[in-house]
């Protein structure tokens, strides 16, 4: 069965640290037939931020017809979920903030008016992985984005132990993050993982 | 003395705005001098991340964030306020925060911005928010955000103005204390910089 991967690069500079880390994630990935891949980048399209209205707890839509209109479809359509990006003065950059704040159409699906966000079969059966660099070399410097990341995750379906963190500190300037020993091996080894499991949760 | 809120809410007159008025009307009426920004009511970008700021101490984007960082400085008593959108700030303070890369840059890079002890001492940051979840850490991602924006421009974070549980008391007006503790935040502040 195929394996949909649905990928942002949330930063706001193309083909910087988080995105190359997210590429070497998704050509890992792109090896394997049968999987089929979407990457968008966040800086190209249009994502306001949430207007905090509420109107979608009722209407269980968003009442901004930006892009979210046809991300929110690849989102429910996806088995893999990925986010890249920055953190930008010890938080997750505005930009993939915005997304995230966005998902709240989905939290009102599922928390206010219960209903599904993805179907029963496929419940259980998605990863979530987020990506992120840094160029403060701090060990907690990511601290304060994953609870956004996991907010996230959580109201699209992912279970907690479904995501995946790959976060890399003390890269800043662009391209630093192809000098440093690890990542990109943990990238490829973290595509690996992530295939294996979902063929697993398929079934296949 | 001068006092400046500002508000992160894409909300007009929610429960976090209500509360930095709170805080701002301790501030007028201790006898500081007050102004609020509405962040939506103003045109600006997010950060691009192109590090230019790294070398020039400026931020390559011209827009309405222009002016507001060009006074932030010369405040004294500063509020942030947001409300809590998915565990964080609201993307619009983040958009605001991360534009005051520059202010870091020139800090830590550029060496051309140094706030000695007594400087920080007299410059106060305030954050204030609110948060729908009863969950104490509901503002746990926030706070190391706000520690760096004003760590960057030389105010010492000296409070957290915060009510969560927001949707069990209907709103920030059904909370018990939250406002009269925010207008008292407010006044003490000012009474305690003259003093100093």
């Amino acid at each position: 069965m195929t394996i949909k991967v649905l990928a942002f690069a949330g930063s706001p500079r193309r083909h910087g640290n988080s995105e190359t880390l997210l590429d070497w994630v998704l050509d890992a990935m792109l090896t394997e037939n049968d999987v089929e891949i979407e990457k968008y980048a966040l800086t190209d399209i249009n994502i306001a931020p949430c207007k905090g209205c509420n109107a979608c707890e009722k209407l269980n839509t968003c009442v901004q017809k930006d892009d979210l209109v046809w991300v929110e479809e690849a989102i429910i359509k996806a088995d893999i979920i990925i986010l890249s990006a920055p953190i930008f003065c010890m938080g997750i950059c505005a930009q993939a903030k915005a997304l995230i704040d966005r998902a709240q159409v989905f939290r009102s699906r599922k928390y206010v008016l219960k209903l599904p966000i993805v179907q029963p079969e496929r419940k259980g059966k998605r990863i979530g992985i987020f990506l992120s660099t840094a160029g403060q070399d701090w060990d907690h410097v990511f601290d304060a984005a994953i609870p956004s990341v996991k907010c996230l995750f959580n109201v699209i379906d992912v279970r907690n132990k479904d995501i995946r963190y790959l976060m890399v500190n003390n890269v800043d300037e662009k391209g630093a993050i192809k000098a440093h020993p690890g990542a990109e091996k943990d990238a490829v080894a973290l595509a690996g993982e992530v295939l294996a499991t979902m063929r697993e949760m398929k079934g296949d | 003395m001068k006092a400046l809120g500002i508000s992160g809410s894409p909300r007009r007159h929610g429960n976090t705005e209500t509360l930095l008025d709170a805080f701002l009307d301790g501030v007028e009426e201790a006898g500081a001098e007050c102004e609020k920004i509405i962040l939506r009511n103003l045109e600006f970008s997010s950060c691009k991340g192109c590090n230019a700021c790294h070398k020039t101490g400026v931020c390559v984007i011209k827009d309405d964030l222009e002016d507001l960082f060009d006074r932030i400085l010369d405040i004294d008593i500063l509020a942030l306020a947001s409300p809590i959108y998915s565990m964080g700030v609201t993307a619009e303070l983040k958009a605001f925060i991360d534009r005051g890369q520059f202010f870091w840059a020139r800090k830590f890079i550029l060496k051309d911005l140094y706030f000695n002890y007594d400087h920080i001492k007299r410059h106060k940051g305030f954050f204030i928010s609110t948060a729908g979840q009863n969950w104490d850490h509901v503002f746990d991602g926030a706070y190391p955000v706000i520690n760096a924006f004003f760590n960057d421009i030389g105010f010492e974070y000296r409070d957290n103005i915060i009510a969560n549980n927001m949707d069990e008391y209907k709103g920030i007006t059904g909370h018990p204390t939250a406002l009269e503790d925010a207008q008292k935040a407010g006044a003490r502040i000012v009474q305690e910089l003259k003093k100093a």
